[in-house]
This record gives C-alpha cells, structure tokens and sequence, in this order.
C-alpha cells in the first residue's frame, strides 16, 4: 500500500510537470496575445509591441541563445517550483492570492452541488433499479436524460429567472446578500459565518449556494442516477444476492448489506471523475451565477489572454482531479477488499 | 432582558435607516490604482473614490472644476496652469496639493519614477496612449510638470495641445494619496490594498469576484454621498443584471442589452435610463481590396447600406444614425456639409457601381465581432442585414468572425480585413478623442489611408485655441472623411441602463461612468 502511494504521487508530479508544459504552449498557441487583449479597440501595432515588450512576452519561449535562463519557460518552472505562480497580468495580483480566495467558492458551491447529486440521484438510482420499469423507474431515466441534455447556462437562467424573480423565493445570483459581510477563515461562506456565530448570514449564505447548486449538480445527479440504477440491477442479478434472498434475508437487508456497498463502487468512479466535469461546470454556473469562484476567474483570464492566470488555474485543477482521483482509488480498498494494492 | 429588547430594537431601527446603494456592475474591476486601467467597471468604482483634476459637468461631456479650480494655456497652447482646490485632504487625512499632482502625473509620465513599479509589471499605457508617449519619447506631447507653489501646478509641453486638460479629465486619472501609495509599495491598488483618493465614497473592502464596499466621505468638498454604504456587485452576465433588478437584489445597473428594453419598461418598478451616446459604430473599408479602393464602389457600398432600418431594428430605439463619426454630444464638430445622413438609394448605388466597372458586382469579406459591444449589441445579426443590403446591388458578402482577441489583432495585420465592423467609445469631451484614435498617424493601420491633410487637419485640432477654431477644423475633417467613405458610420448608440424607481438623482454621463454621490434611495424596502 505505502508503495503504491508512493508510486501514485510521483505519477501525479509527472502528469503535473507535463501538464504545465502543455498548458504553456497552449496558451502562447492560441492566436491574439495580453497585450492586444488589454488594448482592445484601442491596440495599434506598435503600442501592442510596446506592451508586449514591457511584459516581457518578447522573449523566447523555451531558450534564448543569448541567455539561456532569459527565457519564458525556465523562468516559469524555476518560480512554479517555488510555489510561485506568477502574477496577473492585467491585475498585477499574484495568482496564488487569487487562488486563495477564488478555491474556496469553487470548492464550496462544487460540494454543494455533489451533495444535492448524490442525495437525489442515488436514492433514485435505487428506487428506479428496485421497482424496474415501474413508473417510477420511468420517471427517473427519463427526468436523468432532460438532466444530461440540458445545457448548464440555460438551465442556470432558467432557475435564476423562475425562482429568483418570478417567485422570489431565492436569490438570483451572487454568494451573499450585500447586508452581510463575513470575515473570512476557510473562505467557505456558510461554514465562516457559523464560526463566527453569524446565523442569519450563514443562513443567507446557504440560500445564495440553493441554485447554483442545482444548475451545476443536475448533470452529476443524471449521471449518478443512471449509474446507481444499472449497477444495481447488475447486482441484484448476481449469485450471492440470490443466495442471500434464498436464504431468507429481509429485502431491506439484502439491498443495503448485500447489493448496495457492492454497487457503490462503479458509483465512486463516478463521483470521482466527477470531479473534472465539476470543475468545468463550474466555468458556466459561476459565470452565471456571478460566483467567486476559479471557473468565472479563468474564463474571464482566457478571454483575456492572462497566460499566468490561465497556467494557475488549469494547474491547480489539474492537480485537485489528480487528488480527487486518488482518493477514489484508495477509497476502492475500503469498499470492496477483494482489491488490495501493493 | 428590558435592555436586550431595547438594544434589539434599537439596532433593528438603525439597520432599517442605513441606505444601501446597490450597483450591478459588469464584471470585477481589475484594479483600482488609476492611471494603469481602462476597463469600465475599475474606472466606475474609481471615479467614486477618486477625483480627477479636470472634472466633467454631470451629463455632459463640458469640462468643469475638479481638484483643479481653474486651468489655462499660454498663448500659443504649449504650457498650461491649473490652480488648485484648497483645503482638499486624502481619505487617509493628508492634503491634496501640488506635491501630491506632481507626484501621480509624474508616476503615470515618467518612466523612471522611483513609485511607478514598472519593474512590478505597471505600464500606465493610456498614458503613453493619449498623450503620444512617456518622458523624454519624441512623440510625447508632456515636457515637464512643474510645481510653481503649493496650489499651482503648470504642465509643459513638446507641441501645442489644447486638448490637455480633456484629457486629464479621463475617468482613468484619479489622483490618488502619495503617502498611500508610499505605503501600500506595488499592491497598491489590488484586493489587498487600500485605494485612498479625495473623492466622494471612501473605499472599505474587496471581495475578489463579488463586491467592492465603499462608505461616503463625510469631508467630501462637493456633493456628499447621500447613502450609508455603496456596494459594487460584480454580476457579468446582463440578462442576471436584469433579473436582480427585477428581484430588488441591486438598485441600478449598467449595459443591460438593448432586447431588455421592454421587460425593463414593462416592470412597474423600474425605470429605463438612456444612457447619453458617446460611441459610433462602423465599417471599415480597406484600401488594400481591389474593389474597395475605388472610391466609387465604397460610396455605392455605403448609399446601399440601409443604415436607418438596421438600426431601428437591432437597437430598440437605443440608438441614431447620421453620417457623423463624432457621437451626436459633439455636433459642433460637424459639417453643416455634409448630409445629416447617407443617403440610401440601392438604384443609384447599383448604377455607381457598373459605373465603377462592376455592373456584375463582385464577391467580399464582411468581418463581426464575435462580442457584443456597447455599439454593436448584436454584431451577427447586423452583419446579416448588411450583406443582405449588399447583395442586392450584387455585392455578394462572406460573413466571416473569429474570437475577439484574434480579431483586434488580424485587423492590423497585412492584408487586414476587407470590410470589417468595429467601434469606438471615447473616454474625454472632444473630437480628436474619436478622429484621433482612428484617423492619422496614432491610428490602426486597418485601411491602408493616411493622406498628409488628414493628419495635418489632427495636428491642428490638437493646438486649435477655442472651440471656434476646433469647429472649423473638424468640418473639413468631417468632409474629407465622409467622401472618402473608408469608415462608414452605422450607430451612435445609447447604452441602456435601468434603475428602481426609488432610484434618484442618478445623472448618467456620456463617458460610460459618474460619480454616484448625487443619488438617494429614499422609500427603498
């Protein structure tokens, strides 16, 4: 086990170094550079190659046969591996400060988003597989195919119009009423304000995540839901699950003992692969949304052509899908011993 | 417990008399340091902390008494003085005088300023943009800043300028406190600093990616803030704009798009606001097109545009046509020549065009944007109509876009584009701010067309001494520009804006932000 750990985490500093070289080039690929970017109607071509001179996106990408450490990429490699990311473009804001703040939104509205997923989609999952081509199983693929089909944005000023405006009942957008201001400690809005004892902004908070939430956790659910049900239906149908049922087992206790702890683990993989689509939901849900987050924070870089913040950013996802993929691997062990790593 | 109730209670009554004034801006600013930003939504929440020497009167785009009570040229325009405001002090309590002008000019124009952090990545590009360069550049239009006693500032200069003080009156050069930006070093500026200016709302906190909290300045020297506290959300999308107003989550907001029109007017408790056109919307023409050299084929091009309807139908009524480069604040600077707008005649224009030698017409590349923009909302479908119009005096059109970035930068590369839309929203009160920026030497090489009396005219707008003088050389600009038609002029659009109706005293000005110390919010719930 120790090994494997081991063996697993110098992959992911791998995939990480790749990613950063290939992110890198990508970014200095696509056509239209900050400079002209921050110009805009205004960028003539000379004041365009003064900007760009001043930024220091003249020089080389990789070597510089003048001064072989005068160039992009070595000197972007030597800060990164010193933890630094570099340094907003437009904004003059360390990347890593933007994280900072930006990480905790996306993690709490992604937390958010896999709960409401998980607590919906897995019991319906369940239900659909128990009572097969019932009405209810009906309702549930197909209410998990409009959740698949339907576009995020769509979807999000859908929920933002009906339930923000026309019935009032939520916020339409943004993480907190302007009456409340929460000082931060984990960034998490709703767990800093209980910390702080502030109950009516906590609860204000909490109403704020209900629709980005959604929007961003229905596809998830979709997902979870139909993999829940053909797993289980998987299941059911195996020898020891009729052995249980023959053996005069309660149906409540062969579902949970017997066929649901086996039929998570296709459910685990799932929930982590998850974990990416999450993260690139997020780009359209917090745009929406006017979330804080780090989807809204790379959009608007992109558009922009901030390469350190487009290079912070898709590392760092890079780098919370590696994690978030080793956790399920190592949680496969705890749920299923037949698998053992060495 | 009598005291606990009492003190609830209490509480409760001050939390109901404290005015929010809420604003849904389009974005998150990207600094608030002025001087090295020019995004609209970091020059609103600046303008708010910050005055600038020059000021504009509300509404317009006249200059008027900012930190500066009075300014004024020598004769021939190449030196101006402005006389400071007295009694004036920073946020943070230090006096504004002409140490502190000299000292944010100074760091803006000298690119050795020991406080300009260019080594940190600071570049003040508009600067440099408008006012031809930086200290010691042979283009620029600054020589020297000069301190003449505590209240008198005089700014030298390499060649006339009467546009100098417009200039400074830009939204992007708020003078800031120099003790706070010694202090702050080079995060002044971002989330985790301090802005500190004289300005009317005094910055209070900065929430990445939400908001930007400010409180009124009770030492404010004008109009003081009418609110309790000013909160800039930063809510991207215009359709959720609208539905927060609608929801009463924000009181006013900016660039709502011009289809929202009728759900804002339909929603007894918003009012619509115009916001006055200070922009113009285009097509360019490209010299280096075998077909578009001939001035004939652009004129024809131009009398077969149906301008008139295009607008009526993409702008909701938010925005007019005329044949002006210059937006409708500024008609002054126009011709008394030149129609009031192209005329549109297909027959004629098909005619002009076999005239041309093309009686078959031809085949073409129209370029949109990829983005709305506050003169092209719907760059698409305009460009559809276009062609359409084209295509009936044989003008066969390829509609072609990619992603914007790319597109400012294609524009400018050899050959360019053939036909191309794009636009213009000026940042000070005066024509060169539009002609300047897309006509003469400091323009986009986007047409291949830089005759010598067009640039010859700039240069003379530039130094002319009155608003007579100006006015007469702008007409012969107006002329020379409209029978070239290289740029044709589609929209001087009006961007809309809308408000609850509890919403007062908001007096939007054409430059696209205003300082909101004028407005209340008496009766909001």
């Amino acid at each position: 086990m120790g090994s494997y750990l081991i063996r697993r985490l110098l992959r992911t500093v791998l995939v990480m170094l790749g990613i950063s070289l290939v992110v890198f080039v990508f970014v200095r690929s696509i056509p239209g550079d900050p400079a002209i970017a921050m110009l805009g109607e205004r960028a003539t071509p000379e004041a365009a190659a003064a900007l760009r001179e001043q930024l220091g996106l003249n020089k080389p990408w990789f070597f510089n046969p003048a001064n072989p450490l005068d160039a992009q990429y070595p000197k972007y490699m030597s800060a990164l591996l010193q933890g630094d990311l570099g340094t907003g473009i437009k904004s003059n804001i360390p990347v890593r400060d933007d994280l900072k703040t930006r990480f905790p939104a996306t993690a709490e509205l992604s937390i958010a988003a896999l709960l409401f997923a998980l607590v919906i989609g897995m019991p319906a999952g369940i239900l659909a597989a128990l009572r097969r081509n019932s009405v209810w199983d009906n309702l549930a693929t197909t209410i998990s195919l409009i959740g698949v089909s339907m576009p995020v944005f769509w979807l999000g000023l859908l929920l933002s119009y009906f339930f923000g405006v026309k019935l009032g009942w939520l916020p339409p957008s943004g993480p907190l009423g302007t009456e409340f201001t929460i000082r931060p400690i984990t960034g998490f809005n709703v767990l800093d304000a209980l910390l702080r004892g502030q109950m009516d902004a906590a609860w204000d908070a909490a109403r704020h995540l209900v629709l980005p939430a959604i929007a961003l956790g229905t596809i998830p659910l979709a997902i979870i839901a139909r993999i829940t049900r053909s797993s289980m239906l998987d299941v059911l149908g195996q020898d020891y699950v009729r052995t249980a049922r023959a053996k005069g087992l309660s149906g409540r206790s062969v579902v949970l003992k017997h066929t649901l702890r086996n039929a998570l683990l296709p459910v685990v993989t799932v929930i982590g692969l998850q974990a990416g689509a999450l993260l690139g939901g997020a780009v359209l849900t917090e745009t929406i949304f006017s979330w804080p987050g780090i989807g809204s924070w790379v959009y608007d870089a992109i558009s922009q052509r901030d390469y350190p913040i487009i290079q912070g950013g898709v590392i760092f996802a890079a780098l919370v899908v590696s994690v978030a993929n080793l956790i399920v691997d190592l949680s496969y062990a705890a749920l299923d011993p037949r698998i053992q790593y060495s | 417990m009598k005291k606990l109730l009492l003190t609830a209670l209490l509480s409760t009554l001050s939390a109901a008399s404290a005015a929010t004034l809420v604003f849904g801006g389009n974005g998150e600013p990207v600094s608030l340091e002025s001087g090295n930003i020019t995004d609209g939504i970091s020059i609103l929440v600046q303008r708010q902390i910050y005055d600038t020497l020059v000021d504009f009167k509300p509404g317009s785009t006249d200059l008027a008494p900012g930190l500066a009570t009075s300014w004024k040229a020598n004769a021939n325009n190449t030196a101006w003085t402005f006389t400071l405001r007295k009694g004036v002090r920073f946020h943070d309590g230090t006096p504004m005088n002409a140490d502190a002008i000299v000292f944010n000019l100074g760091r803006w124009w000298d690119k050795s300023h020991p406080y300009g952090f260019r080594d940190q990545g600071r570049t003040f590009e508009i600067m440099g943009e408008l006012l031809g360069g930086y200290k010691g550049d042979a283009t620029a239009v600054i020589k020297n800043i000069v301190k003449v006693n505590d209240t008198t500032v005089r700014i030298d200069l390499n060649k006339p300028s009467s546009v100098l003080p417009n200039v400074l009156a830009a939204g992007y050069f708020g003078i800031a406190s120099p003790a706070a930006i010694k202090k702050e070093g080079a995060k002044y500026g971002t989330p985790a600093s301090k802005p500190v200016g004289t300005g009317p709302f005094i910055f209070q906190s900065w929430r990445t990616g939400d908001r930007v909290t400010l409180l009124p300045n009770k030492l404010y020297w004008g109009d003081k803030a009418k609110v309790d506290q000013l909160v800039i959300r930063n809510i991207k999308d215009a359709s959720q704009r609208l539905n927060e107003l609608k929801a009463g989550t924000i009181d006013f907001a900016n660039d709502l798009t011009p289809d929202s029109l009728k759900s804002v007017q339909g929603d007894k408790n918003l009012v619509a606001v115009k916001r006055p056109s200070f922009n113009v919307g285009f097509v360019s023409m490209n010299n280096r097109n075998q077909y578009l050299k001939n001035e004939k084929v652009r004129q024809a091009i131009a009398m077969a545009i149906n301008k008139k309807a295009i607008v009526d139908a993409f702008w909701n009524g938010l925005g007019v046509s005329n044949a002006s480069f210059v937006p409708p604040v500024m008609n002054w600077a126009n011709s008394p020549k030149v129609p009031a707008d192209y005329k549109f005649d297909p027959a004629a224009a098909k005619k002009m065009l076999a005239d041309a030698g093309y009686p078959n017409g031809f085949s073409i590349d129209l370029w949109y944007m990829p983005v709305s923009r506050p003169y092209f909302p719907t760059p698409k479908p305009i460009a559809e109509a276009i062609a359409a119009d084209l295509s009936a005096i044989g003008v066969k059109v390829n509609l072609k876009t990619e992603d914007w970035a790319k597109y400012l930068e294609d524009r400018n590369k050899e050959p360019g584009f053939d036909m191309y839309m794009i636009g213009w929203t000026g940042d000070y009160g005066d024509p060169d701010n539009f002609y300047g920026a897309y006509y003469g030497a400091n323009a986009s090489d986007d047409i291949n067309w830089n005759p010598a009396n067009v640039e010859t005219l700039l240069q003379q707008g530039r130094a002319a001494a009155t608003q007579d003088a100006k006015a007469k050389v702008y007409a012969q600009l107006h002329e020379i520009t409209y029978n070239a038609a290289y740029r044709i002029p589609m929209v001087h659009s009006n961007p809309l804006a809308a408000a609850r109706s509890y919403v007062k005293g908001w007096v939007p000005s054409p430059l696209g932000s205003e300082p909101f110390n004028t407005i209340t919010v008496t009766g909001k719930k």
